[in-house]
């Protein structure tokens, strides 16, 4: 009579001593994003109705941030920066990405493979704020290494980081330059796992390699396409150390990105209010953008 | 001379032999093409590097050089000497600072997320779904947006200027938990109810089976989260505002305006410095660091 209950008794306790468990487990994780993201992010849903400077105490202002955002002239200027040079990074990452991967899956000889894996990826290691002195040695006007060059081989310098017009594309350029090592890898690990009997047999019904490339290659890629263009813009709307290092977001407002311009706002000119409405509308636009990007891609994206 | 090896079909045709040598050699010119084509991509991507090591190591007269010499001329060992000797520097501090907040970071990440992803991966319990949900929601959000309030509390707490600003946001991550959920779910949901009916506790059974067969999922959430951590500029540059207290990626761009007029030659050797244990980490742990990128992108 008494065994049955003893061990129902003792399963009910298991049962709880799982939940316990499992609350004490999740418990530090779930604080912390909690403390640092839950409660910031609906505080900053309440800043953008306030005006707030830390010192003085927050007045309620309804809307005009949001007003002022929409006739904010700067606000225009730093999306269309961000906007062309997320444009330009995703494209030139993935398409050198992309053959840099297709070279790297050719070369056989093991020295070599491993050496241009190495050299290729390793600036995805360094930051933007450590090397910055180099960049600007390499790419200053006069005595820039990079117009050394131009003007050895007959070419006009470039003002890099001094021309409005050029230098978003200065920071395109470093963009690729520091990411289409991962990028690499990334179509890299794609390429590898895509199974040779698919090319066996097409080979053997006589395809060419162009077709090889086109109807086994490619849409047996599209998750990794997938994965590095979503990153890839999701990395470029935050871009903030280039332009905050290299160029100061200048001149003027021309390499001004929206991290940077939230940074200005917040950290500078201590407008918590009108950063926090800048910053909530960015993450509308991110969350909308990736929303987007994961719905469309089931029309494009093929899994196996 | 007729080796059927070097002309097997219509010996004397011309035709043919021009296939043949075609066959034989276009493969092996086509990948000698591509491997020079991805040498220049290579050293493209190396030159800022060797031009910043080797210019570390001249004399600081020849930094700016022209034309450029990107192997070294010269090695002055001494630059870096200096960079230890400068009491204005103080460069090991940098150092100091930058790795005791990437350890305690690291350290904390994989306990926080690995306890969390367990649970949430082998554990029963009620909320588990809204839980896990909420930590993914908690991807989607940029940093720019939680950064304003943050600072806020910060300034209450009276932690600006601390480093307990750059740790304590970061001593668990909504990514870490993903990427671990998914290493524990791979393996087979046998081994808790073997654990169970031996009679080992939840926490026994996380730390002495569970953890011990992620290896590959922790030291990929460690690499990443480590190198974050050294690489971190955007809140140090927010938050850290005397010079002893600041991490190698902050103190670097300072440098530049400390030392207007001093050696560009030790500043190079400093950055060099700075480097190092990522280099470090790289070569002897080339294949892991890459595939650990490439692990969180892929499998995810």
């Amino acid at each position: 009579m008494k065994e049955p209950q003893l061990s129902r008794r003792s399963g009910l306790s298991n049962r709880l001593i799982e939940r316990l468990a499992a609350y004490v487990m999740v418990f530090p994780a779930m604080l912390l994003l909690g403390v640092f993201v839950g409660i910031p992010i609906i505080a900053s849903l309440v800043l953008v109705f306030m005006r707030y400077d830390a010192l003085t105490p927050p007045v309620w202002i309804g809307n005009d941030n949001f007003v002022r955002l929409i006739k904010d002239p700067r606000l225009l200027t730093m999306y269309s920066n961000t906007v062309k040079l997320t444009i330009g990074a995703v494209i030139g990452n993935n398409v050198l990405g992309l053959l840099i991967a297709l070279g790297l899956r050719r070369i056989t000889h093991r020295f070599w493979k491993s050496f241009l894996r190495t050299s290729i990826f390793f600036p995805v290691l360094t930051t933007t704020s450590t090397l910055a002195v180099v960049w600007w040695f390499l790419l200053s006007d006069n005595r820039g290494i990079l117009n050394w060059f131009l003007s050895k081989i007959g070419l006009v310098p470039v003002h890099w980081l001094t021309s409005s017009n050029t230098v978003i594309y200065s920071l395109i350029l470093y963009d690729i330059w520091k990411t289409c090592g991962l990028v690499a890898i990334i179509y890299l690990a794609g390429l590898q796992g895509i199974s040779k009997e698919y090319y066996e047999a097409a080979e053997i019904d006589g395809a060419k390699s162009s077709q090889l490339f086109r109807y086994i290659t490619l849409p047996l890629l599209t998750p990794s396409i997938f994965f590095n263009i979503t990153l890839g813009i999701i990395g470029g709307f935050q871009i903030f150390d280039a332009p905050f290092v290299l160029t100061g977001g200048g001149p003027g407002d021309a390499s001004g990105t929206i991290a940077f311009y939230v940074w200005q706002i917040a950290f500078s000119r201590f407008e918590f209010g009108y950063g926090s409405a800048v910053a909530v509308v960015l993450m509308i636009i991110l969350i909308v953008i990736t929303l987007l990007q994961f719905r469309i891609s089931q029309k494009w994206v093929f899994y196996e | 001379m007729n080796n059927p090896s070097i002309m097997p079909t219509m010996p004397g045709s011309e035709q043919d032999l021009l296939l043949n040598l075609k066959k034989k050699y276009l493969p092996n010119l086509r990948n000698s093409l591509i491997l020079i084509l991805l040498l220049i991509v290579a050293i493209i991507e190396l030159l800022p590097l060797l031009w910043l090591f080797s210019t570390s190591l001249r004399l600081p007269a020849q930094s700016y050089d022209l034309p450029p010499d990107f192997l070294p001329t010269s090695f002055r060992w001494q630059n870096y000497q200096a960079v230890f000797a400068s009491s204005e520097i103080n460069f090991p501090l940098f150092f100091f600072n930058s790795l005791k907040i990437a350890i305690i970071v690291t350290t904390g990440q994989l306990l926080t997320c690995s306890l969390a992803a367990f649970a949430f991966a082998r554990l029963r319990f009620k909320g588990r779904d809204a839980l896990f949900l909420f930590a993914l929601a908690t991807m989607m959000i940029p940093g720019q947006a939680t950064i304003i309030p943050y600072f806020i509390l910060m300034t209450k707490l009276k932690l600006i200027d601390s480093h307990w600003a750059l740790i304590l946001p970061a001593l668990t991550s909504a990514f870490g938990i993903f990427l671990l959920r998914q290493h524990f779910l791979s393996l087979p949901e046998e081994l808790i109810d073997a654990a169970k009916i031996d009679g080992a506790g939840f926490f026994q059974i996380y730390w002495e089976i569970f953890l011990p067969l992620i290896g590959p999922g922790l030291s990929t959430l460690g690499v990443f989260t480590f190198i974050g951590s050294w690489n971190n500029f955007y809140s140090a540059n927010i938050f850290l505002r005397s010079w002893d207290k600041f991490t190698l990626p902050i103190a670097m761009v300072q440098l530049r305006g400390y030392m207007g007029s001093g050696s560009i030659a030790e500043q190079l050797a400093a950055i060099c410095l700075s480097i190092l244990p990522l280099a470090i980490l790289f070569i002897f742990g080339q294949k892991f660091v890459i595939e650990s990128y490439t692990r969180t992108g892929i499998k995810g």
